[in-house]
C-alpha cells in the first residue's frame, strides 16, 4: 500500500507571532513544529503501514527550513520525505497550495491513501484536504471514529451530523483526520539516528513542469486584508452573600449584559 | 568553535522532553511517594529506544553521541529524576562498559538485550568498607576450573532490585595465585545471587537501590569484562562515562527548578509587585541561571571529548562536581523563592530539592571529583 501523509511545519504555539506587513504568520528565528493535526494523520499513515506493509510517504509544501518537520516525520518512521520548496510556492493561498500538491501526489501515482490533518494550526482554513479531494477526483473520507482497509476497499464509521454512517469506498481515498481520532506515538530515539541518515527529496516549480497558473505572490485569489488579534478582557469579581442573593447578582448581570447587547448599533432596534 | 546543537541533538531535546512531560509528567510523584519503581515507565522508555542510547545499532542501541546522551538524561531528570538515574546508569555504567571492553561473546550475549531494553543493568562498586576507596573491596572471586566463585556484598546498588545483569567489581585470586582487581559479568538468576531489602532513600524514591549479596556465586570466566587485569581500568573509565550522565542528571533537576521558580516570580504579587521586581528575587533568578548555563557548557564539553575519542576524566569528574553542586543550590534558591509553598509536598520542589543531594555523592563523592580534577591540573604542570 503507498500512503501520502501531507504535513505542515508551523511555529510553536507559544511562539506564533504575525508579521502585519505581509498578514502572514512570522516563520524566521522562531522555534518550529509539525502541525498537531498532521502528526495524527502520521500515526495513521504509519500504523496502516505497520499493518498491511508498504511505504508511507511525507509531503510537505513550505519554506527550506520545514526539512526540519520532515526530518521528524523520517524519524517517526516515514519512509520517504518530499519538500515542496520554491520561490513561485510563496504566499500561496489555499488554493495555489492545491495545485502544488496536487501535482505532487500525481508524481507519486499510483497511490492508494492520502491522509491530511482537518485544519492547520496556524492557518485553519481547512480547505485543502476539500479541495484536493476535487482535484485528485477522488473521495475525501472525514470524521472517521473507526476503519479498516480491505481488498482495496476502505471500510469504516464516521459521525455525520447526528447519524453515524458506516461506508465503503473504493481506494484511492483522501483522509481526513481529527485530533481525537488516534494517540500519537513518540519519536524514538532510533528513528532519529537514521532520520539524519536519509535524503529528503526537494521538488520545485520545475519538478513537475508546472504551468503558468502556479505562482503563491501573483495569482492567489485570496487576499489577506487585515490581521487582528482576538482581544478578550477578563476581570474578576468577587459576588457576596446567600445563595439567593449570589444568584441574584449574577442574574441582574446578565441581565445588565443582554440589555447592552441589544442597545447596540448591529441592532435593528 | 560552535556552541548550537545540531538539529538531531535540538530533535532529540524536543522529543524526549515530550516524553518525558506526557508519560513520565504525571507519574513522578507518585513513584516519589510510594517509592516504587515503575515498570510501566520502562516499558513506555523501551520503544523510544532510552535503553541503549549511544549503544551503536549493531547491537541493538540508537548509535547517538554523547552529547546526545546527556540531553535525554537531562530531559527526563527535568521531569523525573528517578528515571534519568535508572536509565542513565544502565546506560553509561552498564551497557556502555560491555560495550567499550567486552567480547564478542559478551556484547552478542548481554549487550543486545541491555540495549533493547529487554533486560536491566547495574553497577556495582560500594561495599560496606568500601566505597571511594576502591582498593577495600572486600568482595572475593577465586578461580576454579572455568568458573570464578564469588563471596561477598554490594551495598546501595542503583538499579539493584531490577537489574537481570549486573557488573561487580571483585578481588581475584587466579588458579596460579595471580592477584588483582577485576570486573564480573553477574546475571541475576545465577546460584547464590541474592537482592537485599530496598533501601529507604531520601530522595530518587522511584528508582531501586538495594544490597546485593553473593554467596558462593559461581561465574564463568568468559563474563571477566576486559581482561583479568584490566578491571580498575575497566571501572574507572566506565564511572568517568558514568560522571557526565549525572551531571546531565543534576542540570535536568536544576533547570525544571529554576523554569518553575522563574514563572513563580513574575506571578506572585507582594507590596504591589511581581516578586521577580524586587532584586532580592530577580539577582537569585539571575544567579541560577548563569549556573545553569555554566554546568551545561561544562557538562556538553565533557561529552564532546568522548564523542572526539579524547581523554575526558578531568571534564568528567568537572562536570559532575560542578552541575551537582550548582544543581543542589539551584533547588535551594528556587524553593526559597517559592518561600512556604516550596516546602510543601504539593509542589514539586522539594522533590527536587531532595532528588539532586545525592548528585553530589554518587558516582564519585564531589570530593574524589575534586581529588581527581587536582591531580590532573597538577601533573600536567
Amino acid at each position: 500500500m503507498k500512503i501520502i501523509i501531507l504535513i505542515k511545519q508551523v511555529p510553536a504555539v507559544h511562539e506564533i507571532r504575525i508579521n502585519r506587513t505581509l498578514g502572514t504568520v512570522q516563520r524566521e528565528g522562531f522555534d518550529a513544529m509539525i502541525n498537531p493535526d498532521d502528526e495524527h494523520a502520521l500515526e495513521l499513515g504509519l500504523s496502516l503501514k505497520e499493518k498491511f506493509g508498504g511505504e508511507v510517504y511525507a509531503v510537505s509544501m513550505g519554506p527550506p527550513q520545514a526539512e526540519g518537520a520532515l526530518r521528524e516525520c523520517l524519524a517517526m518512521g516515514v519512509d520517504y520525505a518530499v519538500l515542496l520548496s520554491h520561490h513561485r510556492f510563496a504566499m500561496s493561498d489555499t488554493l495555489q497550495t492545491t495545485f502544488v500538491l496536487e501535482r505532487a501526489i500525481r508524481k507519486l501515482e499510483p497511490f492508494d491513501i492520502v491522509i491530511t490533518g482537518s485544519k492547520t494550526l496556524d492557518s485553519g482554513t481547512g480547505h485543502i484536504p476539500v479541495q484536493l479531494s476535487e482535484a485528485l477526483a477522488i473521495p475525501l473520507i472525514s470524521q472517521i471514529y473507526k476503519m479498516e482497509i480491505k481488498n482495496g476497499f476502505f471500510i469504516g464509521e464516521r459521525t455525520y451530523g447526528h447519524e453515524y454512517q458506516s461506508i465503503k469506498v473504493k481506494l484511492p481515498i483522501i483522509i481526513r483526520v481529527d485530533r481525537g481520532f488516534n494517540e500519537v506515538r513518540f519519536i524514538p530515539l532510533l528513528g532519529i539516528k537514521q532520520a539524519f541518515e536519509k535524503k529528503i527529496e526537494i521538488w520545485n516549480f520545475d519538478t513537475f513542469e508546472c504551468p503558468d497558473e502556479i505562482d503563491g505572490c501573483e495569482k492567489s485569489p485570496t487576499k489577506l486584508l487585515e490581521v487582528i488579534d482576538e482581544k478578550i478582557i477578563r476581570k474578576n469579581v468577587e459576588i457576596i452573600g446567600t445563595n439567593d442573593e449570589k444568584a441574584q447578582k449574577i442574574l441582574d448581570f446578565i441581565k445588565k449584559v443582554h440589555i447592552q447587547k441589544i442597545k447596540s448599533p448591529l441592532d435593528l432596534e | 568553535m560552535n556552541f548550537e546543537l545540531t538539529e538531531q541533538q535540538k530533535v532529540v531535546r524536543t522529543s524526549v522532553r515530550k516524553f518525558a512531560e506526557e508519560v513520565l509528567g504525571p507519574n513522578a510523584p507518585i513513584v516519589d511517594k510510594e517509592a516504587k519503581f515503575s515498570w510501566e515507565t520502562k516499558k513506555e522508555l523501551e520503544k523510544i529506544n532510552a535503553w541503549g542510547i549511544s549503544i551503536p545499532e549493531k547491537y541493538g542501541g540508537s548509535g547517538l553521541d554523547s552529547i546526545c546522551n546527556s540531553i535525554v538524561i537531562e530531559e527526563l531528570a527535568r521531569v523525573c529524576a528517578s528515571t534519568a538515574l535508572t536509565v542513565t546508569v544502565h546506560n553509561s555504567v552498564a551497557a556502555y562498559p560491555i560495550y567499550k571492553f567486552g567480547t564478542e561473546y559478551q556484547k552478542e550475549k548481554f549487550l543486545v538485550e541491555l540495549a533493547t531494553g529487554k533486560k536491566l543493568g547495574a553497577f556495582s562498586l560500594s561495599e560496606a568498607n568500601a566505597g571511594s576507596d576502591v582498593s577495600a573491596t572486600e568482595t572475593i572471586a577465586t578461580q576454579d576450573g572455568d568458573e570464578f566463585v564469588v563471596n561477598g556484598s554490594k551495598i546501595y546498588v542503583t538499579n539493584g532490585g531490577v537489574a537481570d545483569i549486573s557488573l561487580v567489581g571483585a578481588k581475584y585470586v587466579s588458579e596460579n595465585n595471580d592477584k588483582g582487581f577485576a570486573i564480573l559479568i553477574m546475571e541475576k538468576d545465577m546460584l547464590g545471587y541474592e537482592i537485599g531489602e530496598p533501601e529507604d532513600k531520601m530522595g530518587m524514591r522511584g528508582s531501586s537501590t538495594t544490597a546485593l549479596y553473593f554467596d558462593g556465586v559461581r561465574v564463568p570466566k568468559e563474563n571477566i569484562l576486559g581482561s583479568l587485569r584490566e578491571g580498575f581500568k575497566v571501572a574507572m573509565h566506565s564511572l568517568d562515562a558514568g560522571r557526565i550522565g549525572i551531571a546531565a542528571q543534576a542540570l535536568g533537576i536544576a533547570q525544571a527548578a529554576f523554569e518553575m521558580s522563574a514563572d513563580y516570580s513574575l506571578h506572585r504579587v507582594q507590596f504591589g509587585r511581581p516578586i521577580s521586581k524586587f532584586q532580592g528575587v530577580s539577582f537569585k533568578i539571575a544567579e541560577i541561571a548563569t549556573k545553569i548555563e555554566n554546568a551545561r557548557f561544562l557538562t556538553y564539553r565533557a561529552a564532546w571529548l568522548r564523542d572526539q575519542g579524547k581523554s575526558f576524566t578531568k571534564e568528567a569528574a568537572m562536570c559532575k562536581y560542578y552541575a551537582s553542586m550548582i544543581g543542589r543550590e539551584v533547588c535551594q534558591e528556587a524553593l526559597q523563592i517559592y518561600g512556604g509553598y516550596g516546602y510543601s509536598k504539593d509542589l514539586p520542589l522539594e522533590r527536587f530539592y531532595r532528588d539532586v543531594k545525592i548528585t553530589e555523592i554518587y558516582e564519585g563523592t564531589n570530593e574524589i571529583m575534586k581529588a581527581i580534577i587536582s591531580r590532573q591540573v597538577l601533573q600536567n604542570l
